[in-house]
Formats: structure tokens, C-alpha cells, sequence
């Protein structure tokens, strides 16, 4: 895995007005690869998503997929937001196939590959059920199946977990892997919690509060399934939160002292 | 719901794939035998009290009647009559119900037709578009506290015959059409707007897969209200006079001679007309809309 290609590279650095908000994020994403981005709220995770899908220009700087500027366009990316994102017009079956129908895919392809993904996400039963006849963590689960549907260059998934209790994050977790594992497709995942970063990704990418700066770029050389509570994981997990913690006084910083902090 | 067992794990289902094939672009939304039957046994239940009311109600007009015994006071049996002389034999200049009900109802069509037409797109251009709305709002809105009746005497003088009626139809159901159409864009929400995107669609994808079947509820809302305003107008205008044919005329006439049980006759057909018009439109929303948690009312 680690001979792949780069698929994505990223220098950036955004302002909104006055307010740096990525201070020349630059890090690359390898084909096949599970990246996770880990940083305290507020650090602009949402925003470099957007950058990264090619839908907001960074102030500076650029996105290149397959060493091409990212189009939306012309790359096929995918979305997987925090918010539910499915269309409560369209049943279960319709919604996933979303994605392909934008893309132009043919009705033979396109009947094939939504009912492959539906069967991998075990959503089978409720091909006719809309939207609000289905609970929030299935309702991700399309909008996850929307995602993976598709041949993806790119998989953005900003915190998809975040308002799911623990035991049906956890299934997801899982759910995403294999779906993963299945179609190997290259993904970048957002989050803020450590322990999900720690048991998805290949790789974690730790950023500091805001303006947003790369702090740890770190391997996670374990095979998957993960136990979080192997002596490893453990080990991993605790040297990402000492990153994080030692950025703690800049997050406590009262504005004034931030700014007075970045004029430094 | 089902969405419970689902969290649970994998569903054992050995007719899945058959369902998955035919699900293809129209999944319907198939409700079981038993959830049809229950809900034709719901509406045969609300048909029953919806008679029951209307029984009790004209009993209790009749009986009313026979108290009062005023030729000015028509009960349900002199109206029935008046109904079925002026739906066989035609009014005094021997034009019947029909030709009267008809020449309305045409007028209303296509006087809301052209307002729906107009309206739609123009509201969701100014929705989409809200500087279009905001710097022309000066010339826009004050339209909109014109009665359209007010507008009956120019109406007169300009135009006749269908034209002036479309006009003054249009004037009273393009505003409710329209202002559902703005406000509905408003609606629509931007993790929709920005599926469409990051999966590289156009412009014109976005407005027909997103914003559209966002504002259609809206719309078919606005439809209704336009309707009632229609057909407001419409009366209002035939009663103004200079045309012969319509429901207005007809009662105004007869007001005329002051023969109380033909204009009943002709409110109460403007009544069930505008039911029966309301409800088609609500037929619509109902089969448009099952996707949404019930239908507005």
C-alpha cells in the first residue's frame, strides 16, 4: 500500500476575510488509502472537505486528483455529510443511485451497480421505504451506499457518525470498512474523535485548532479488524491525544490572545 | 417502525432480489393489501359522517323553512326544484345551468391556467434569483393589494367577452401561485443543493431534481389559494354585467326578480365546483407527494 501512487495532493491555505483558516495544509492521499483528519472543533474540517471536492477554491494553493486540478466535473467524488443529505422526494433505491444517474450512467449499468451496493449495505428491504419512513442511521446508510455507488476517485465523509448513538456508530464503522475493503475506493474521513480516526484509517493526519496547521502525520500499521483496546491501538490513540493536547492553551485562547498569537 | 429490526442486522429475505429488479426507476410505493383495504375502510367511514352532517344539516334548514314560511327563505326542496327547472328548462332567456356553469368554469381555466403558467416560473426565477426579486419588488408588489375587482371597471373598458375575464382571473390567482413559487426556493436545502454539486451536476439538473421537487408542495398550495381567488374573481366580474352567460349573471338576474331559490341554486354550484376542482388538485398533491409525512390541508 505505501508504494501506491499519490491520488491526491493538497497545498492549500483559505482565508474567509480576515480569518486565516488553513495556515498551508499540505499532505497527499494515496490511491486505495483510508485517510483519517482528526482536529478539535472548529478547525475547518467541513471547509477543507469542500475544498477538497472541488466546490470552494482555497485562497491559495490547489487540489490535484490524478495530478489535474479536482473539477467536480470531470472527477468522480463522492460526499458523505455530517448532515442528512438524502432527498425525502426519492425512495431508498432512487436516492442511491443519485450519484450515477448526475454521472450519465446507463439504466443496465447503473440497475446493477445500485442493487450491488444496496445488497452490501443491507438496505435490500427497504429499496421502496422514503426517507422519513426510516431511521437516522439508515438514512445515513444510503446516503453512505450514494457514495460508495459510484466509481469514486475520491470519498470525502465529513463526521457521517456524529449524531448516531455508539452502538449503531460502532456497526458503521464496521459497515464502512467493508464496504471499503469490498471496492477499495480512496477516502478521506473527517472527525473529531480520535478512536474512530484510530480504528478506520491507514493513516491519521492530526491538525491544530484554528488556523488549521498539520501536526501529526502519523501510520496506523495495524491489520484490520482493530480491538481498541489492544495494547497498540491504546498506544496510538494516547499519542494522538498528547498532540492534541499539548495545542490545548491555543484552543482555550480568548480571541484577543489568539490574535495577538497570530500576529507572532 | 421496520427501521428498528433493520438496525438490527441483515434482514433474511428470500424475494429481495426479485423486488430490487423490479423496483427499477418507478418504485411504487406499494402499500400491502391489508394497509389499502384499511384506508378505503377510513375514507367509506369519513364518506358516511360526511352524509350524516350534510343530512342533518338540510333536515334542519327544511324545518326552519316550514317555521319561517317566507317566500324570501327557500328551503332545500325549493332549491332542489329550481335547480333541476334551470338544469331541464333553462332561465327566462332559455340558457340552462349548464351553459351558465360552463361558461364560468372555462374562464376560471383559463384565467388560472395563465396564471400558473406565468407564475411558476417567475416566482422561481425571483426565488432563485432574489436580487431580480429585491430590486424590482417596487413595481411588483403593490399589485398585489389591487383587489383584482378593482380592476373590474378598466377591465370593462379594455377588454370583453373570455379576454376580460382570463385578464381579471389571472390578476386574482397569479399572486398566490407566484408567491408560494418565491417563497418555496427558500425551502430548499443546501446539503441538496451541494449533493448536486460535488457530484459535478449542472445547473439544470439542480433546478430539476432539486428545487423543483422541493417547491412543487409549495406550489400545488399556492394552486389551491389561486383557485379560491379565481373563482372569487370570476363571480365578481359577471356580476359587473355586460355579458349574458356565466353563474354570476345568472344569480344576478334572478336577484333581479328577486327569485331566492335560483340564485341559491347558482351559489351552491359555485360551492360544489370549487370542491370538486379542490379536490382534484388535492388528488394530485396526494400522488406527488406520498414522500412527505401527510399532506397539507
Amino acid at each position: 500500500m505505501t508504494t501506491a501512487p499519490h491520488k491526491v495532493e493538497v497545498d492549500v491555505s483559505h482565508r474567509y476575510g480576515s480569518l486565516l483558516v488553513h495556515d498551508g495544509l499540505r499532505f497527499s492521499v494515496r490511491e486505495n488509502e483510508f485517510l483519517c483528519i482528526c482536529g478539535p472543533s472548529g478547525c475547518g474540517k467541513t471547509t477543507l472537505l469542500d475544498i477538497l471536492a472541488g466546490i470552494l477554491p482555497p485562497s491559495e494553493g490547489n487540489v490535484l486528483i490524478d495530478n489535474r486540478a479536482v473539477d467536480p466535473k470531470r472527477d468522480s467524488i463522492s460526499f458523505v455529510f455530517q448532515e442528512p443529505s438524502t432527498f425525502p422526494w426519492l425512495n431508498v433505491w432512487d436516492n442511491v443511485a443519485t450519484g450515477l444517474r448526475i454521472k450519465g450512467k446507463k439504466a443496465g449499468e447503473l440497475r446493477r451497480r445500485v442493487n450491488e451496493i444496496i445488497d452490501i449495505v443491507n438496505l435490500r428491504d427497504f429499496v421502496h421505504y422514503y426517507p422519513h419512513q426510516i431511521s437516522g442511521g439508515m438514512k445515513q446508510r444510503v446516503a453512505i451506499a450514494r457514495a460508495f455507488a459510484t466509481d469514486a476517485d475520491l470519498i470525502l465523509m465529513d463526521e457521517p457518525f456524529v449524531s448516531l448513538d455508539q452502538p449503531t456508530r460502532e456497526r458503521m464503522q464496521r459497515e464502512v470498512l467493508q464496504t471499503w475493503e469490498r471496492r477499495r475506493h480512496t477516502v478521506v474521513f473527517v472527525t473529531h474523535n480520535l478512536e474512530e480516526a484510530v480504528f478506520l484509517g491507514d493513516r491519521v493526519i492530526v491538525l491544530s485548532a484554528k488556523p488549521a496547521r498539520i501536526v501529526a502525520d502519523i501510520v496506523v500499521p495495524m491489520p484490520r479488524p482493530r480491538d481498541p483496546l489492544s495494547p497498540e491501538f491504546t498506544r496510538i490513540r494516547a499519542e494522538c491525544a498528547r498532540i492534541l493536547q499539548s495545542l490545548d492553551p491555543v484552543v482555550a485562547a480568548s480571541p484577543p490572545d489568539r490574535k495577538m498569537a497570530e500576529a507572532e | 417502525m421496520a427501521s428498528n429490526e433493520a438496525e438490527l442486522g441483515p434482514v433474511q429475505d428470500p424475494g429481495g432480489e426479485q423486488r430490487v429488479q423490479a423496483a427499477g426507476f418507478v418504485a411504487p410505493l406499494s402499500p400491502g393489501a391489508a394497509a389499502w383495504q384499511a384506508r378505503m375502510t377510513g375514507a367509506l367511514v369519513g364518506l358516511g359522517w360526511n352524509t350524516f352532517t350534510l343530512i342533518i344539516v338540510l333536515a334542519g334548514w327544511q324545518i326552519l323553512t316550514i317555521l319561517i314560511n317566507s317566500r324570501f327563505f327557500p328551503g332545500p326542496v325549493a332549491i332542489f326544484w329550481a335547480f333541476v327547472d334551470l338544469a331541464v328548462n333553462g332561465d327566462t332567456g332559455g340558457r340552462t345551468l349548464w351553459d351558465h356553469a360552463w361558461a364560468s368554469v372555462q374562464r376560471v381555466l383559463v384565467g388560472f391556467g395563465l396564471a400558473v403558467v406565468a407564475g411558476v416560473p417567475i416566482g422561481l426565477l425571483m426565488g432563485l434569483y432574489p436580487r431580480v426579486y429585491a430590486n424590482s419588488r417596487v413595481v411588483l408588489e403593490p399589485f398585489r393589494f389591487i383587489p383584482p375587482i378593482a380592476w373590474i371597471p378598466l377591465a370593462i373598458i379594455f377588454f370583453s367577452g373570455m379576454t376580460r375575464f382570463a385578464f381579471l382571473i389571472f390578476l386574482g390567482a397569479f399572486f398566490p401561485v407566484f408567491t408560494a413559487a418565491l417563497v418555496g426556493v427558500s425551502r430548499v436545502e443546501p446539503i441538496h443543493r451541494k449533493v448536486g454539486l460535488v457530484h459535478g451536476a449542472s445547473k439544470g439538473w439542480i433546478l430539476a431534481h432539486v428545487v423543483i421537487p422541493t417547491v412543487l408542495p409549495d406550489i400545488l398550495g399556492g394552486m389551491r389559494v389561486g383557485l379560491g381567488a379565481a373563482w372569487l374573481t370570476i363571480v365578481a366580474a359577471e356580476l359587473a354585467g355586460g355579458i349574458s352567460l356565466g353563474l354570476g349573471r345568472m344569480m344576478s338576474n334572478y336577484a333581479e326578480l328577486v327569485q331566492v331559490p335560483q340564485v341559491i341554486v347558482g351559489m351552491v354550484l359555485i360551492g360544489i365546483l370549487g370542491l370538486i376542482m379542490n379536490e382534484v388538485l388535492l388528488l394530485v398533491e396526494k400522488r406527488l407527494f406520498r414522500w412527505r409525512w401527510r399532506v397539507t390541508l
